[in-house]
């Protein structure tokens, strides 16, 4: 309680609350959720810092402003009530002394919202509008990539090996709202043969919004797992929500990720699935996974094809093969394709095996959701090791689902049976180590309470013939 | 919660490394292993003992930070009745701070600590220390002492002899005809130091003289060596008590006309040699390669010279042993012993499976397990013999 308290008045106090604001990514809901549930304010920031960005500093620089107007204010009326000996004035001044942190932790908000509503929001709304345009008129092949998870892997393939052989246009990094879709439609130049746009759904109608404003030609699903359920709460919605992508397309050209078990009930003969045995008429055959890539080979009417990929992880091969055969049907050469999926190399912070002092970490933090976790675990298992340490928080944004989800996460860890799992310690620890006992674990379990000392010291714990897996992200948003 | 005292700085000419090793290779994985109250207690240069939390800070000493904090911290005493226990003046009307050590972990380099200097001291106070004890220290850091009890374990050396100080003032002529049973190029080596500290390659007898005196200005006991022909230097990191097992075999990689001197150990990330291919990396103190790119049979030859001279020298806990190989005889020849190697030496542990912590983890037990047997050991029994008087 006291140190609740004294964490008002410090003087980091306002640099908290603008990095609490940056951490939420600007957004009024989830910052003052964040700041309510909030004990102490000297022990917020665990994963990072405030990132001093422009913006960052003209909060900082407002927050410190409007304090100090505030306690001067307040000292005034005080020192006004003391000399002319007013009770009220003196409560009242003592009141605007200690009560800046609150009212300037909410009044923060006001020029964000205003800024939202009047500025940001009419402002996206004719970009968005100008975009539906341009893509409407582009000629060029428009594929859609939706899914739970694995949407930017699959983009990126596609733009890797498509991109060998033709122009070939990609929504950049992991910018895949409306806005974002805006902004890449006014980059396109107007001669790419193919655009990649990747669909970041995270409530009800976004994917349907989406296609409507950028007009795919060919829809990729590339699976289904409890995510966002925040805003979908079931799984259902989160699938209805990604499929209506195939109402878009009134069923035709959309391609869908066969290995991703919740997916199947909601598939229908018009899809194309894809999977690491075959792909459009393609089998696939000879894999071989290594913590520094994999090999394969596709095979279809007596021609055949040997590939490489500086990617890992067996569940990718699907992707990959897809790829391929989308190359071959857009008219790629051979020679192109076993460039283009020679130059895949793991995407950062995505299955991407790292040496360290000897052993390997294999960083897939970016991974948030089960699915993720059951294929990463699969890699962890298939991979030659000494000893094998699996390191999550957990996964968040998991709503209702959180505990079911995290017991069965438990379950699959207890089934990859790594030599060590690292849990980083916060609200769904109890669940996965639920799931870790009745999944039977034996190994060593280690609940870390401080989780950037662990990531800062890894170099400490890996030596040779150690693999690290590190799965997921829990910013200190989330408790 | 057992306290652990990690003791470093010193009087030596490797008070800096120590520092290091310390900070960085031992207090670091230390924290990360957990379960520890950590102690860190710094050896000034002018031999006054300091501690306090402030000292696992390596900014502490790299900004200058550390002559103010000595300017005004009390220096520490110990008591060594019933174990070992730090105290120092709490600056607040007389009242004295005491903190009982459990297990301590000498990070120390060189003279007045790697030596058996501390290890007497804490042989006195019954605590569990890491690394070599009283004995295997003096050897080790004595080049002499070394040469002389593993000869006797029938170890190949290179052909080697020494002389004090004393004996160059009063005897030069003797001391020089000493010298010249040895065939050029040779090393001339303060008998003491560590970290290739004041040694000199000498190619022809003109550089002697200068060679000498250089070693002479650090030690009151010189060690000339005879080159090694068509040479392979190697090093072998080792862990245990009673039994030792080896790190992987490790080359230093140089230009036939370098050796392995405090500059390219420390100070240059080791560029002073030339990279010859293969799987090098940069270890802690210098280029090298790991494991040593030998043949088979070399390569195990050597892993059993250093196992011997573990043994044969009484280290326990770890050690490094250095050797030199004659690539065109095959003969290994020991070299040297260095009973803590700066940095534990970790990054070559590590390619040998052991991580930083558990190498920590892995040495607190050898010191305990040492420690214990020791207990069993009687020390004293009853007599008549005062009766007598």
């Amino acid at each position: 309680m006291i140190s609740r308290i004294t964490s008002f008045f410090g003087p980091t106090y306002p640099k908290t609350l603008a990095y609490m604001l940056q951490s939420t990514e600007y957004q009024v809901k989830p910052y003052l959720a964040w700041y309510w549930r909030t004990n102490n304010f000297n022990d917020v920031s665990h994963r990072r810092s405030l990132d001093k960005t422009r913006r960052a500093r003209l909060l900082v620089a407002g927050l410190r402003i409007g304090i100090a107007l505030q306690i001067i204010v307040g000292i005034i009326v005080l020192i006004q009530g003391i000399q002319k000996n007013q009770v009220s004035d003196i409560y009242f001044g003592i009141a605007i002394l200690l009560s800046y942190p609150v009212i300037w932790a909410h009044l923060i908000v006001i020029p964000l919202l205003v800024a939202r509503f009047f500025i940001v929001l009419p402002k996206d709304r004719r970009a968005v509008k100008v975009s539906r345009r341009i893509f409407e008129e582009h000629g060029a092949i428009k594929i859609a990539v939706a899914g739970s998870y694995g949407k930017t892997t699959m983009k990126e393939l596609l733009l890797t090996i498509l991109g060998e052989g033709k122009k070939v246009a990609a929504t950049p990094a992991n910018k895949n709202v409306a806005i974002s879709h805006a902004h890449f439609a006014k980059k396109l130049r107007g001669d790419e043969e193919v655009i990649i746009i990747e669909y970041g759904e995270g409530a009800p109608g976004d994917v349907a919004r989406f296609a409507k404003n950028t007009k795919p030609t060919i829809g990729i699903i590339t699976g289904l797992a409890p995510a966002h359920l925040d805003r979908y709460k079931t799984l259902d919605s989160a699938a209805k929500d990604i499929l209506s992508l195939a109402d878009f397309l009134n069923e035709k050209n959309i391609y869908i990720n066969n290995e991703s078990d919740p997916l199947k009930k909601y598939k229908k003969s018009s899809y194309t699935p894809y999977d690491q045995n075959s792909v459009l008429g393609w089998k696939i055959s000879d894999i071989h996974v290594r913590i520094d890539g994999m090999s394969f080979a596709m095979e279809k009417n007596g021609q055949k094809l040997s590939l490489q990929s500086g990617l890992i992880g067996r569940h990718l091969i699907g992707s990959l093969a897809l790829c391929v055969a989308l190359a071959k049907e857009i008219g790629c050469t051979d020679r192109d394709i076993i460039v283009g999926v020679a130059k895949t190399i793991p995407f950062e912070h995505r299955m991407q095996p790292r040496e360290m002092a000897g052993g390997y970490i294999i960083d897939d933090t970016y991974n948030g959701n089960l699915e993720g976790v059951r294929v990463g675990l699969q890699l962890l298992s298939e991979l030659d090791s000494r000893r094998k340490i699996y390191v999550t928080p957990g996964l968040v944004d998991q709503g209702k689902e959180s505990m079911h989800v995290h017991q069965e996460m438990g379950r699959l860890i207890a089934k990859a049976n790594p030599t060590k799992v690292v849990l980083m310690k916060n609200s769904v620890t109890h669940w996965i180590c639920d799931g870790l006992a009745s999944g039977g674990y034996k190994g060593e379990l280690v609940i870390e309470k401080k989780p950037l000392d662990f990531y800062t010291n890894i170099n400490q714990i890996i030596a040779a013939g150690d693999i690290m897996m590190l799965q997921n992200d829990w910013t200190d948003n989330y408790k | 919660m057992k306290t652990i005292a990690v003791i470093f700085g010193g009087r030596s000419t490797e008070h800096d490394v120590s520092i290091v090793t310390a900070l960085a290779s031992i207090i670091k994985p230390l924290e990360v292993l957990g379960g520890y109250n950590i102690e860190p207690v710094y050896i000034a240069k002018n031999g006054a003992w300091y501690w306090d939390k402030k000292l696992k800070n390596i900014a502490t000493f790299q900004s200058g930070e550390i002559e103010d904090f000595m300017r005004k911290a009390p220096k520490v005493q110990l008591s060594i009745d019933d174990g070992l226990t730090l105290i120092k003046s709490s600056q607040f009307a007389g009242r004295k701070q005491y903190k009982k050590i459990d297990i301590v972990f000498p990070a120390m380099h060189g003279t007045h600590g790697e030596d058996g200097e501390l290890m007497g001291l804490l042989e006195m106070a019954n605590v569990p220390y890491i690394g070599c004890g009283v004995a295997a220290s003096a050897i080790a850091m004595d080049k002499v002492l070394a040469k002389q009890v593993t000869t006797s374990a029938g170890i190949a050396s290179t052909p080697w002899v020494w002389f004090n100080a004393v004996d160059l003032e009063r005897d030069l002529k003797g001391t020089l005809a000493k010298i010249a049973t040895l065939q050029y190029p040779l090393f001339v080596k303060p008998a003491h130091l560590g970290s290739s500290i004041g040694i000199t390659k000498v190619n022809s007898k003109d550089q002697l003289l200068n060679a000498l005196e250089v070693a002479n200005h650090y030690d009151n006991r010189v060690i000339v060596e005879q080159a090694v022909n068509n040479l392979i230097e190697v090093t072998l990191p080792v862990l245990g008590n009673d039994d030792p097992v080896p790190a992987m075999l490790e080359e230093p990689l140089l230009k036939s006309e370098d050796f392995f001197d405090f500059e390219t150990k420390y100070m240059q990330g080791g560029k002073k040699g030339g990279k010859k291919g293969g799987s090098s990396k940069h270890g802690s103190q210098g280029y090298s390669r790991i494991p040593a790119d030998l043949p088979k049979d070399l390569y195990n030859s050597a892993v059993e010279t250093g196992l011997a001279v573990y043994r044969a020298t009484g280290c326990a806990g770890i050690a490094r042993i250095d050797m030199l190989i004659d690539s065109k005889t095959k003969k290994v020849m020991f070299n040297e012993i260095n009973p803590m190697p700066g940095g534990l030496y970790s990054h070559n542990w590590n390619k040998a499976g052991m991580s930083n912590v558990d190498l920590v983890e892995k040495l607190i037990l050898l010191a305990e397990e040492r420690w214990q047997k020791s207990q069993k050991i009687t020390t004293a029994f009853s007599t008549s013999y005062l009766k007598q008087f």
